[in-house]
């Protein structure tokens, strides 16, 4: 039998290319791709919301979130992707798939995400501006605040989107991209950014 | 065209896939080939206010009930789906 040797790699390692990208003189966007986390998707079973909620808590310390919300703890954040699911999304295997499934045996279903997803960092002076022509949801601090989430489409691709904790004083926007439509919507988000300088980069760090 | 999702609020046309009219039941298995043909071919073709069945897949992946009136797209009504978010209906 032939030996296969598998090689894991970011579904961007070919697209993404680190470094100064676009207009030169200070970036006004920075896209960093975290590579190497664990995400499970989470969803209650038919009339078990109630239950998942309750072991969610119990697991976290924290109430998932039930609007579009995403919420952390010291090692995991959750992140509303629906009604009665949410998406964990961690490192180290902590809050892993084999961690999780038997903390919601019969209340909820559980997918492993983990290389399924492209998670893209997008911060910056530029970054809602860049986000603007993509999106068509209002990211208005005002709106949009920090923890806010959403289940969108950008370029026609699901995405999920969600506000980070500010970083040096600044929005930091995160989104969650299928696997096979990152390297795509990426090429996107450079054309978009370009016209006001981008910083790429990527990180095993979650912000 | 826009749509207020019950689950996500007002979201761009693009984001939804239309079914149709939300109106028709399955019949009972005993109801004959008639009450059948009926629900499986026969639409109303409504000019004004009706009922359909939309698909939130750019967003949150919900089934929506949505009554628009057909003549000026005016939105009245956004709800749930039976079984769109496994609380909310047919729990």
């Amino acid at each position: 039998m032939a030996d296969f040797s598998w090689d894991v790699r970011s579904p961007l390692d070919r697209a993404l290319v680190a470094g100064a990208y676009g207009a030169q003189g200070d970036a006004g966007v920075s896209l960093t791709e975290i590579r190497n986390f664990d995400l499970v998707q989470v969803m209650a079973r038919r009339g078990k919301a109630g239950e998942m909620a309750k072991a969610a808590k119990a697991r976290f310390g924290i109430a998932a979130p039930e609007t579009r919300k995403a919420v952390g703890t010291s090692d995991a954040t959750l992140i509303w992707s629906g009604p009665d699911q949410f998406l964990v999304l961690s490192k180290g295997g902590k809050h892993g798939i084999d961690a999780l499934a038997p903390v919601f045996t019969g209340s909820a279903s559980l997918s492993d995400q983990s290389h399924a997803r492209v998670l893209i960092s997008v911060s910056g002076e530029k970054a809602r501006a860049m986000l603007a022509k993509v999106s068509s949801i209002d990211l208005h601090p005002d709106v949009f605040g920090v923890g806010a989430a959403a289940a969108t489409s950008m370029d026609h691709t699901s995405v999920t989107l969600w506000r980070n904790n500010d970083r040096d004083g600044q929005a930091v926007f995160n989104l969650l991209v299928f696997g096979t439509f990152a390297e795509s919507l990426w090429h996107t988000i450079l054309d978009s950014a370009a016209e006001y300088g981008v910083t790429i980069s990527h990180s095993e760090e979650l912000a | 065209m826009r749509i207020v999702c019950p689950f996500c609020g007002e979201r761009e046309l693009g984001e939804f896939t239309y079914l149709g009219d939300a109106k028709p039941q399955r019949p009972a298995a005993d109801a004959g080939e008639d009450a059948v043909y009926d629900y499986v071919y026969l639409r109303d073709n409504i000019a004004g206010v009706m009922s359909e069945h939309w698909y939130h897949g750019g967003g949150c992946r919900a089934w929506l009930k949505v009554t628009r009136n057909t003549l000026t797209h005016e939105i009245s009504a956004v709800e749930p789906a039976a079984g769109a978010g496994a609380a909310k209906v047919g729990a």
